[in-house]
């Protein structure tokens, strides 16, 4: 045990006096999650996760426009209206497509006055022999940036699509109860046989008959906030800083080893593996701190940048165990560079750029879910994905410590198993 | 050992070791990977307890792979080891804390301060409290570091660092000090200090295997010089009788008669 902490002393006092290596190590990350955040933010646009901005043309300035922005403001579009006398529907198109809106709606002059007329016209046909007359639809005029998302596009059109036919049913039932209580009084039944009142048509209409719910399970009972980049990256980064810490382990190694110091410790009557555990020690700290500034970043930071802010579920020991097991798992893929590569050359590009492929292959760029079926499947080798899928699953989904089990296990085995690897291949190398 | 006892190399592998054997190598064989030849074969050699045992060999002669077996950081392909009778490979860490190595690359930590390299290298030797803080004292004096105790060892000369290198070597009070170059690339002062030193320390009991290029320096210092090359031991004996032996004026010209003079570019 003292050898232990003789040696992760003395690496501390190395990482303490090498304070340009340090900050890297710890501004790496914290810039990453901060820019990353900030742009997925505007991703989260794209992808139609935040609101989306529809630019609105009101030529005809009527009751249509009106009835169309009271639909629409109540779901995830946010509507920018722009002056009728300033602009035509040459800039809006050109707003959409310069990409500068996301959508865009052009309410042509005179719509809502054609709406009305071809509304009425529907019940005023008679009840003759005589084939029903085409209505002439009123058309409202639709930009959709070509850049955005399919998803996104065809979430908007349908809810566009959905306004106006609410919209249009509601004209019709209107019209269908003037229509009815006008000639029930040419018939002289008394007001309370008409069945649609034209003053209760609104209320009832906007009553429910059919909902759909959606069943968050646990994670509303755990105060759980939805998915959004901050809950997303700010693990992510985290793990993917705690795990580039590997290449400064590996560098330590390969600096003993160029020294001549790795000659004198063979001679000492201390095993590779105390050496290994007292250096993961050192390193472990250093991940876990790491960790701590990227979620006080996420906590405290992002809500001053306008990102949302980082929370942390009831499940405080779980976060934590997760954060130590993948740190545990990063200082033993770095203790293993160290002993399988010849020179520090070789284990900053080899650490590099395995990190960086593991973390993309482990979710920390683009959400797993968003990968081709067989990288999915190729995701469960990455331990950076053990290490995100513990952190969604106890930030984002509410489950408890031994929902993760599985992962952190696999953690753990990995950080078993390189550093066995190690202390085998550094005997092989004597 | 008598000055003028001349012992003709291979005896030591027909024997077993005395009881005053403090460090023992028979039949060593090592043979490294895409290498023709192997770097040991059949090195023997006995060194007495209390002996200053001088090795001397040409670049490639097979010192550095010697030394590295004899202190245990790889094991031969085959033979045997024994230090102060203890089999090497089956009591392996007892050994370890009776043996002392002076690697010759500088193996010190450049970013810590000389008092926290002893430190460390005390405590990984198994010496704690003030024992520890004691030996720590013993060596900066020994190493005429005291008052640079608390420089990082990055702001030393190529001098103070060889001292220092010796004295992390010397914290766990070896039995057995292994010594490979020493004095490489060092100024006269520093050379002449560690060389007293050495002989201080040996004539308080400890055994010492020094390994060197300069013949003037194991002839001023050692009691018993093997010559090394091609993987073993070519002559061995007191400089005295070395000489008187071979009819050779200098070690200088004995060794070169021994080892030839082509050059050794390995």
């Amino acid at each position: 045990m003292l050898k232990i902490l003789a040696t992760t002393a003395k690496e501390v006092l190395l990482l303490l006096r090498d304070r340009t290596g340090l900050l890297v190590l710890f501004l790496m990350p914290a810039i990453l999650v901060v820019v990353i955040t900030l742009v997925q933010e505007n991703v989260m646009e794209l992808t139609g996760q935040s609101k989306t901005q529809v630019l609105l043309l009101d030529q005809d300035q009527g009751e249509l426009g009106r009835l169309l922005r009271k639909q629409l403001e109540a779901g995830s579009l946010e509507f920018v209206v722009w002056d009728e006398k300033q602009n035509d529907v040459a800039d809006i198109q050109a707003a959409v497509a310069g990409g500068d809106y996301q959508v865009g709606i052009v309410v042509p002059n005179g719509a809502s006055t054609r709406f009305k007329e071809e509304t009425a016209r529907l019940f005023q046909q008679g009840n003759g022999p005589a084939k029903p007359e085409d209505i002439v639809s009123t058309s409202l005029h639709l930009f959709v940036d070509p850049g955005i998302m399919a998803g996104l596009r065809s979430g908007v059109t349908a809810q566009l699509q959905m306004a106006l036919t609410t919209i249009a049913l509601e004209a019709k039932i209107a019209m269908l109860s003037k229509t009815l209580r006008e000639t029930m009084d040419s018939l002289g039944a008394p007001p309370e046989l008409i069945p649609l009142d034209s003053g209760k048509l609104h209320a009832l209409f906007r009553q429910s008959i059919l909902t759909l719910t959606e069943d968050q399970g646990d994670s509303r009972a755990a105060g759980i906030s939805l998915y959004n980049p901050v809950q997303q990256n700010v693990p992510a980064w985290a793990l993917f800083g705690m795990f580039f810490t590997a290449i400064p382990i590996a560098g330590s190694i390969l600096q003993e080893r160029r020294s001549g110091i790795s000659i004198r410790l063979s001679a000492l009557p201390v095993s590779p593996l105390v050496l290994f555990t007292g250096k993961a020690v050192a390193y472990i700290g250093v991940c876990l701190c790491q960790f701590l500034l990227i979620v006080l970043i996420g906590t405290f930071l992002f809500p001053h940048i306008g990102l949302p802010c980082f929370t942390i579920s009831m499940n405080l020991t779980a976060v934590l165990l997760t954060a130590l097991l993948s740190s545990l798992a990063a200082c033993g893929y770095g203790i293993f560079l160290g002993v399988a590569c010849n020179s520090y050359e070789q284990a900053s590009t080899l650490g590099a750029t395995t990190v960086v492929a593991a973390a993309a292959l482990g979710g920390v760029m683009v959400p797993v879910y968003a990968m081709p079926h067989m990288m999915q499947r190729l995701s469960i080798i990455s331990p950076l994905n053990w290490g995100l899928t513990a952190f969604h699953d106890l930030l984002l989904r509410g489950y408890s410590l031994p929902a993760i089990l599985d992962n952190l296990g696999r953690l753990f085995l990995f950080f078993a198993v390189t550093v066995l690897l190690s202390w085998k291949l550094a005997r092989l190398r004597q | 050992m008598d000055e003028t006892t001349f012992m003709k190399p291979g005896n030591a592998s027909l024997s077993e070791p005395g009881p005053n054997v403090a460090l023992c190598a028979r039949s060593l064989v090592k043979r490294y990977k895409n290498s023709d030849h192997p770097a040991l074969h059949n090195f023997n050699l006995d060194v007495q307890q209390g002996e200053f045992y001088g090795l001397l060999g040409p670049n490639g002669a097979g010192k550095t792979t010697a030394i590295s077996i004899l202190t245990g950081l790889f094991p031969p392909d085959s033979g045997i080891v024994r230090i102060m009778g203890m089999v090497f490979r089956e009591r392996q860490n007892e050994i370890k804390q009776i043996l002392g190595l002076v690697p010759q690359n500088i193996g010190l930590y450049d970013k810590l301060t000389a008092r926290e390299n002893l430190t460390f290298f005390g405590k990984l030797c198994g010496i704690r409290g003030k024992k520890l803080t004691a030996r720590i004292q013993q060596s900066l004096v020994f190493s005429r570091l005291t008052e640079h105790a608390l420089q990082p060892v990055a702001t030393f000369s190529t001098g103070m660092k060889r001292r220092l290198n010796l004295a992390v070597g010397l914290l766990n009070a070896p039995q057995v000090l292994v010594l490979d170059e020493p004095c490489v690339g060092i100024d006269a002062q520093s050379r002449h200090l560690i060389h007293e030193q050495l002989q201080d320390l040996n004539q308080r009991g400890t055994t010492i295997l020094y390994t060197t290029h300069y013949i003037e320096e194991a002839q001023e210092l050692c009691s018993r010089i093997g010559i090394i090359d091609n993987g073993r031991i070519v002559e061995e004996g007191t400089p005295t009788a070395l000489l008187q032996q071979s009819g050779i004026a200098n070690l200088e010209d004995l060794f070169l008669h021994l080892t030839g003079k082509e050059l050794r570019d390995t």
